[in-house]
């Protein structure tokens, strides 16, 4: 096969960066969110899949990369019967869990056979249904990849007692985009996993710390106050918060320097390369005050937060590519066009309840 | 009239501008580039055209996968009528988003009133006792020798007690044989009582100890009796698991972000039917007592000695929060509980 970048004859010192913008307005979408949901309650939960699609199509459409924006392309009918499966499968798990308790097993067995499949379908779903400039992506991840990289990687990780998580990281990374295509043009990630295990050791050390601390103030085992006088309540509600901040700000600390590891690590082809540079602090601030907002307005800052996180990590991600606005242009990409198989597939359904 | 905005050939990135207009047969549409060669055409009927959303590019679609696209929302209406949809329209409107906003409330409120409290009580009605009964097996299982031990009160004691708990069971018009009585030692829940949804009343140690009065004790069983009566433990179960389910159902993408924003306010409502709940055990154990020549004052000076061990002076911290109400507010109604 020829590796030599098909675009080297156009001056390849002349590449340019282009930086992600989302162009979606917090007042527009709330507009649209708002109509949709009343009109999903009106029709008693039917038009939830078309407002789910149009949710998409706003984000996907208002993300650009030079002059042109991405686009999501599912069919809301499929979308509502794959809920309509999912919710039938709800039920009759709720019904026989009720009746006898020791199905139980039967049904984690169950899920656990069909988890693969669900995420190669939902993963094989969303890339098709999206498009960059006429030219869809794809996903050929199968069955016995996602066994490895959902079930069997994570199974190890608990054997070794988390010591091998980073490779199972890595692999569910590697699962994802290396199967994953612009058209033709294949993604490629080569990410180092000594960078993994330092990360994942500072979220260790970050997680203890707010354990030491949670124990310290709340007594336990070394309670010198008489329980329950204000100091020990004041400690408590103390710990609480700080705990709250520790186990859900290490995560999504840890996810932002991951996100940025397997971005700048992953190529397009031969000719584009990525580069995110989310700040870990910015992004676990973000999301911690979006969901506290979120919570605190009943949902209605819910369109402006899911605008600020969408607009904040758009800035912090760029391609690399050889020209200007015809980034992918010069990809050996012309006959890439996934509509075919994506028809093909019935079962390739999202099981986005 | 023509659209400016760009082209793409089938499956191709490689974009050139161009412009989009109607054949001169009516019928048919056009994409030409700047030197008016024809770059691709077919019957309207044929193309697929994106519906408006929002200040998004409409784009249309050629059978062979050829692509035009443009900026120009008004201009494509103006142009092929009938594809802008409605939707957009109402997207497009403060006015009705708030007369969506408003309608939403409305029903949440509906909902919250009358949906979730009707169809829990309505679930809970339709539920078999072997059901009941085996939810309520799973539960003790799960709490006997962790959190309850065996009762360490002497024997005498424990008849004494269950003589009363008859007598309580023999005033409710119900039958009586739907409650029994398990004293629990439970140090690490401390003094307390709860009815499990079968009619299995639990009373800890620790609160028989506290009572200065046996009349207090059969305020508590009356109260737990009342849970018992009108199935508050089946229902609890079944509306913490109607607003969750709700509430994604409606905001349809329920990401992990959605799930998390949405714990605070079911938690919330949770606490709230919960309120309703004691407060009715509170007044069907007023009525019972009063009905049978004891005191329900007694029960209420009971629930403020509880309160003062438990929390101090300072209380137990905002009602709103709590699982019942404030212990002031349950006293006072206790009180002026006026006889049957």
């Amino acid at each position: 096969m020829d590796t030599r970048p098909l675009t080297a004859p156009q001056a390849p010192a002349d590449a340019v960066r282009s930086t992600l913008r989302f162009e979606g307005s917090a007042g527009e979408y709330f507009k649209i969110w708002i109509v949709n949901i009343a009109l999903t309650i009106v029709t008693l939960g039917i038009f939830s899949a078309w407002a789910k699609v149009r949710s998409k199509r706003y984000f996907y459409g208002n993300t650009y990369i030079g002059t042109h924006a991405f686009d999501y392309h599912a069919a809301p009918l499929r979308i509502l019967l794959g809920r309509a499966i999912a919710f039938g499968f709800l039920l009759a798990y709720s019904l026989t869990i009720a009746i006898s308790p020791k199905l139980i097993g039967f049904w984690y067995l169950l899920f656990l056979a069909a988890l693969p499949w669900l995420i190669a379908s939902s993963l094989r779903f969303a890339a098709r249904n999206t498009s960059y400039c006429n030219v869809r992506f794809d996903f050929k991840g199968d069955y016995w990849g996602a066994l490895k990289a959902f079930v069997l990687w994570p199974l190890l990780t608990t054997i070794t007692l988390f010591v091998a998580l980073p490779y199972a990281h890595r692999a569910r990374d590697y699962y994802n985009i290396n199967n994953s295509s612009f058209g033709q043009t294949p993604f490629k990630a080569t990410i180092p996993v000594g960078k993994l295990y330092k990360y994942y050791g500072l979220a260790l050390l970050a997680i203890l710390a707010a354990l030491v601390m949670l124990v310290t103030l709340t007594g336990g085992t070394l309670n010198i106050f008489k329980p329950d006088n204000p100091l020990i309540m004041t400690a408590r509600i103390g710990s609480i918060i700080f705990g709250a901040i520790a186990f859900w700000g290490a995560p999504a600390y840890l996810g932002a320097l991951t996100f940025n590891l397997a971005l700048n690590n992953t190529r397009l082809g031969e000719g584009a390369d990525f580069q995110s540079h989310l700040s870990p602090v910015r992004m676990t601030w973000i999301i911690f005050s979006n969901i506290l907002l979120t919570a605190i307005t009943l949902g209605l800052m819910y369109p402006w937060a899911r605008v600020r996180r969408a607009r904040y990590m758009a800035s912090c991600i760029s391609v690399m590519g050889p020209t200007d606005i015809g980034i992918f242009q010069s990809m050996p990409m012309s006959a890439g066009n996934a509509v075919g198989e994506e028809m093909a597939s019935f079962f390739d359904i999202d099981f986005g309840l | 009239m023509q659209l400016a905005g760009f082209y793409f050939p089938p499956g191709s990135a490689r974009q050139t501008d161009a412009t989009l207009c109607v054949a001169a047969d009516g019928k048919s549409l056009e994409v030409r580039d700047g030197s008016g060669a024809v770059l691709a055409g077919a019957p309207r009927r044929h193309v697929t055209v994106t519906s408006r959303l929002g200040g998004l590019r409409r784009k249309m679609e050629f059978p062979d996968g050829a692509l035009f696209e443009t900026a120009d929302n008004d201009g494509v209406d103006a142009l092929l009528p009938g594809y802008s949809g409605a939707l957009a329209r109402l997207e497009r409107s403060w006015r009705l988003a708030g007369v969506s906003l408003l309608a939403i409330a409305a029903c949440a409120a509906l909902f919250i009133l009358y949906g979730v409290p009707g169809s829990a009580g309505w679930l809970a009605e339709r539920t078999p006792p072997s059901v009941t009964r085996l939810i309520t097996d799973h539960t003790l299982k799960a709490m006997d020798g962790k959190l309850l031990l065996p009762t360490a009160l002497p024997s005498a004691r424990q008849r004494e007690i269950q003589n009363r708990f008859e007598t309580v069971a023999g005033w409710e018009h119900h039958d009586a044989t739907r409650y029994r009585l398990l004293l629990r030692n439970a140090p690490h829940i401390g003094p307390n009582a709860f009815a499990l949804p079968d009619g299995r009343i639990v009373v800890t140690d620790r609160l028989i100890l506290m009572a200065k009065d046996d009349m207090e004790i059969d305020g508590v069983v009356a109260h737990e009796m009342a849970h018992v009566n009108h199935a508050h433990g089946l229902r609890s179960v079944y509306q913490a698991s109607l607003v969750p389910a709700a509430i994604a159902f409606i905001t349809g993408d329920a990401s992990q972000f959605a799930q998390l924003a949405v714990i605070l306010p079911a938690v919330l409502l949770q606490s709230a039917y919960s309120r309703n709940f004691e407060q009715q055990a509170d007044d069907d154990a007023a009525a019972l007592l009063r009905g049978h020549g004891e005191d329900p004052t007694q029960l209420a000076s009971f629930l403020e000695r509880m309160e003062l061990k438990s929390c101090g002076k300072t209380g137990c911290g905002p009602s709103w929060l709590g699982s019942h109400p404030a212990t002031a507010a349950r006293a006072a109604r206790l009180r002026r509980a006026p006889a049957p």
